[in-house]
């Protein structure tokens, strides 16, 4: 079995387990949550296995609705799923951050009556992106991207006897649906200019382009003619794209989202921030970085965007007074970073490989963060920053995974999140480059700056969780009462402690593996070692008291400085309006040309059934008599 | 002038006048009166045309049932006896009617005339023999068609007064 | 010898004069003796072409025959109609508009 082979065996047992797991939830809630662990356990033993397979690929046989024989103009089937090192690497640690979720979920949804229906839905969600990994084929990405949106609202709307969770689940739909309308204009627009969807062919495609177009420059009377429109299609495809990748992975503008889902419980979140939707918009532009290359506007877009929203999120990561939603912006702030690369990088190898290693570690640290934030606020009833103030301070073992988790984060270096945002440093530096440019600079001093604020939200982070200032609040405890201080088993916890360790081991993959760890500038790790320093000291003397009433700055970056509201106020209100007149045109404009001849019909009804009313047999009979001889005469000397 | 267009000319002149009168009175069963006359002069007018047979059934059937049924049916509807006005239509319709109706003829003289020619022209007279071997004959089909036609005339009439008095009871 | 003109216009007169009394009449039985005498009419026609053009059928004769029996059989049902028209409105009066249940504004 090649390593196709075994991944698209590990699709057919995450996707073949929703179902079987929903089905044996009608039984019994433990026995789906185990089956839907074996389940985990098993696609992730496949996805291990893989890194050893061969590497090559693998046609999906389901997808095959003609003959490939037969040629045909758009060769979209069968569909591919392919394997390189990287792809099996992140794959792999895909499946192991769900296994990880399914193994916390068991414990976290213990007394939840719909708990089958979310380990199904995870295991599906797996599935999708699972499929966004490893597919080569612009369709089958399509297909895991949409099922990933769906799933990611069944999650965040878990539970959904609660408004706030509706809500958020709704939010979170109709947001990324926004994004990925221009997701899906750029998929057809990349198909259209290949004339396949073959990941193969779309990239053959866009690197033909400048090589067709010199060489029949000459037959054209003037080069950007010919030039003009398929480089205008490169970047309005790739734009498009971007902008669904914005959306899916929270960046300005579409940020607002992803914090919301916070309602959804927090194993869904460990597995949307940390290995799945929010950075699959990275993996599908790192797979398509040659034609992204090519698209220098949507390069730009991502830049400005990404630039904008770390910096932006860090800051308001700092302010929060819940600790998830801390986690939440930091996980924009990061995505940001992971998709810093692919938009400055000098070559596509850099900026992707930056960006998959980055991904890879994110995955692992943010995985441990949440799982670690969701075991604490079972014991502290709350993921409030006031009511987990102190409740790691008495053990070691959450001090240990929340910190190494929150070192990961800050990316001291040789940690795993270290490596790879050094990484992503360097290429946005255009270390061995030509020198940067604007947007190389714009985006390197982002990164510097979210450096230093992502260590002062750390510190920050772990401050609430190691050290003790006040008492928590009566209703947290009734809340952690009520759960009867249910602490997590040996299984969870060697989970937890499974990742802390994945977060220091992990650098070693950059070392032996596939990843590249890119040139490491001494100056550089010089300079975000002080940064990152700065940013301790800074969060350390600067952290608010959570104790207290939350600051006016802190009240606004908890609401996301209003972005719900401009949400509504800038998207929704209009919406509705244009849907109101778009109803108003359809009932009163539309609707009139349909209701015309009911009226004409009715009319015409009614004056007959008037003349008839008045009508006299005798009067008639005149009528009659007179068009017989009218008749008669026409036809006599007519 | 011949003197079968004498004879017509009589027929015809109390068959017109006849007419005109049955379509004119104002009583009802002076009208039925004056059709009896009308149609009696039209079977002279058959009998001045030789067709002997033809003119006995139209006194049988016409004047002998037809009539009965007109007179009976104004009976059923309770006409009134006397004159009324109330027979007719209003002046201008009548007017109009008047119009029309000489429309009509006019169309068909006009039609009819030139056919006639100028001359006069032998009639042919029809041996009622060979009328009957004819009819019993050539036109048996249509015969027993119209045998037929009788028949379900006399079921149509019975089912059209029992619908009617069934459904609403009426007066009668 | 006779002149075809005379029995051709007592034809067309018969059938002019049966016109005017459909159209004048309101009594449905007096709208029915102008049909007569448009039917008596096109007899008087049948039989003037059959005297003088010797058919070989007798057709003339015979299609008179003919209409005189259609004419009874719709003399009859013209009659039963009449009649039942007569039990359910109570007036045989054609020049009335007709009703028109459907509509109460139309009722006239």
């Amino acid at each position: 079995m090649t390593a196709p082979h075994l991944l698209a065996l590990a699709l057919l047992v995450l996707a073949a387990g929703a179902p079987a797991v929903l089905a044996a939830g009608l039984a019994s809630r433990r026995v789906a949550s185990g089956l839907a662990q074996v389940v985990a356990l098993a696609a992730a033993g496949l996805g291990v296995a893989s890194l050893w397979g061969a590497h090559g690929a693998y046609a999906l046989p389901v997808l095959r609705t003609t003959d490939p024989a037969t040629p045909a103009e758009l060769t979209l089937f069968p569909a591919r799923i392919a394997t390189g090192p990287v792809v099996v690497t992140i794959a792999a640690t895909v499946l192991l951050v769900v296994l990880a979720v399914q193994v916390f979920a068991g414990w976290y949804l213990h007394d939840d009556d719909r708990q089958p229906a979310f380990a199904a839905t995870v295991s599906l969600f797996a599935a999708a992106m699972l499929l966004l990994v490893v597919s080569r084929d612009l369709i089958l990405t399509l297909i895991g991207w949409e099922v990933m949106g769906w799933c990611s609202y069944l999650l965040i709307g878990h539970w959904s006897r609660k408004g706030s969770a509706r809500r958020a689940a709704y939010k979170a739909f109709l947001v990324t649906r926004l994004a990925d309308a221009a997701f899906v204009i750029g998929i057809v627009a990349l198909i259209a200019l290949a004339g396949s969807s073959d990941l193969e062919q779309v990239l053959g495609a866009s690197s033909d382009l400048s090589r067709v177009t010199s060489s029949v420059a000459g037959a054209c009377p003037d080069t950007g003619s010919c030039l003009g429109p398929n480089t205008a299609l490169i970047n309005l495809a790739m734009t498009a794209l971007v902008i669904g990748v914005l959306g899916k992975s929270a960046q300005i503008p579409f940020q607002d989202w992803l914090i919301d889902a916070m309602e959804g419980p927090t194993p869904a979140s460990a597995l949307i921030h940390a290995a799945t939707m929010v950075a699959a918009g990275t993996w599908v532009l790192t797979a398509l970085h040659p034609v992204l290359f090519e698209a220098p506007v949507a390069l730009w877009v991502l830049a400005v965007a990404t630039a904008a929203t770390m910096i932006y999120a860090a800051f308001t990561a700092f302010f929060q007074t819940d600790v998830k939603r801390i986690l939440a912006w930091s996980t924009i702030s990061q995505v940001a970073v992971m998709l810093s690369p692919l938009a400055v990088a000098a070559t596509v190898d850099d900026g992707s490989a930056a960006a998959a290693g980055h991904l890879f570690s994110h995955a692992i640290f943010k995985a441990l963060l949440f799982l670690t934030v969701g075991w604490l606020a079972v014991l502290a009833g709350s993921t409030a920053a006031r009511d987990l103030d102190g409740i790691g301070a008495d053990s070691t073992f959450a001090k240990a995974v929340w910190g190494l988790g929150l070192i990961s984060l800050a990316g001291v270096p040789l940690t795993v999140g270290g490596i790879s945002k050094e990484h992503v440093i360097d290429v946005a530096a255009w270390i061995g480059g030509d020198g940067p440019g604007l947007r190389q600079g714009i985006v390197t001093v982002a990164l510097l700056v979210t450096v230093a604020m992502t260590a002062a939200y750390a510190t920050r982070a772990y401050e609430i969780v190691a050290g003790r200032r006040g008492a928590p609040t009566p209703q947290a405890q009734a809340t952690a009462a009520e759960h009867g201080h249910r602490d997590a088993g040996p299984l969870v916890k060697g989970t937890l402690a499974l990742l802390a360790l994945a977060t220091l081991a992990g650098g070693l993959v950059f070392l032996v593996g596939p990843l590249d760890p890119g040139h490491v500038s001494v100056g550089l790790l010089a300079l975000s070692v002080l940064l990152i320093g700065t940013g301790v000291v800074v969060g350390w003397y600067l952290r608010p008291d959570d104790s207290l009433p939350p600051a006016r700055l802190m009240t606004l970056a908890s609401n996301g400085f209003g972005a719900d509201t401009a949400y509504l106020k800038v998207v929704a209100v209009p919406v509705l309006a244009l849907a109101r007149l778009a109803a108003f045109v359809d009932r009163e404009v539309v609707e009139t040309y349909v209701r015309a001849p009911g009226w004409i019909a009715a009319l015409t009804g009614r004056g007959a059934d008037w003349s008839h009313a008045k009508e006299r047999v005798s009067t008639d009979l005149v009528w009659v008599v007179l068009g017989l001889l009218a008749v008669a005469g026409v036809a006599l000397w007519g | 002038m011949t003197s079968l267009d004498i004879t017509f000319l009589a027929t015809g002149a109390v068959t017109i006048a006849a007419a005109l009168l049955a379509v004119t009175t104002r009583q009802l069963v002076h009208s039925a009166l004056w059709l009896v006359l009308s149609l009696g002069g039209l079977a002279g007018c058959y009998l001045v045309l030789g067709a002997e047979l033809v003119a006995l059934v139209q006194v049988l059937v016409y004047v002998g049932a037809v009539v009965v049924l007109v007179i009976f049916a104004l009976m059923l509807t309770r006409a009134p006896i006397g004159p009324s006005a109330e027979h007719s239509t209003s002046r201008l319709h009548r007017a109009l009617a008047a119009v029309l109706g000489a429309g009509v003829s006019a169309l068909l003289l006009a039609v009819l005339l030139p056919l006639a020619g100028r001359e006069a022209v032998a009639r042919t007279p029809v041996d009622s023999s060979a009328l009957a071997g004819d009819l019993f004959g050539t036109w048996v089909w249509p015969f027993e068609a119209i045998s037929l036609l009788l028949l379900s005339a006399l079921i149509g009439a019975f089912s059209v007064s029992r619908l009617a008095g069934g459904q609403t009871g009426g007066p009668s | 010898m006779i002149h075809l003109a005379l029995p051709y216009a007592v034809a067309a007169a018969l059938i002019g004069i049966g016109t005017y009394g459909v159209l004048a009449r309101r009594n449905a039985v007096l709208v029915l003796i102008g049909i007569e005498l448009m039917l008596a009419g096109a007899g008087l026609l049948l039989i003037t072409a059959g005297a003088v053009g010797g058919d070989r059928w007798h057709g003339g004769n015979i299609l008179t025959l003919f209409v005189i029996t259609i004419a009874a059989a719709e003399v009859v049902l013209a009659l039963a109609v009449i009649v039942a028209v007569f039990r359910r409105r109570d007036s045989i009066d054609i020049s009335v508009t007709s009703a028109a249940p459907a509509h109460p504004e139309g009722h006239v």
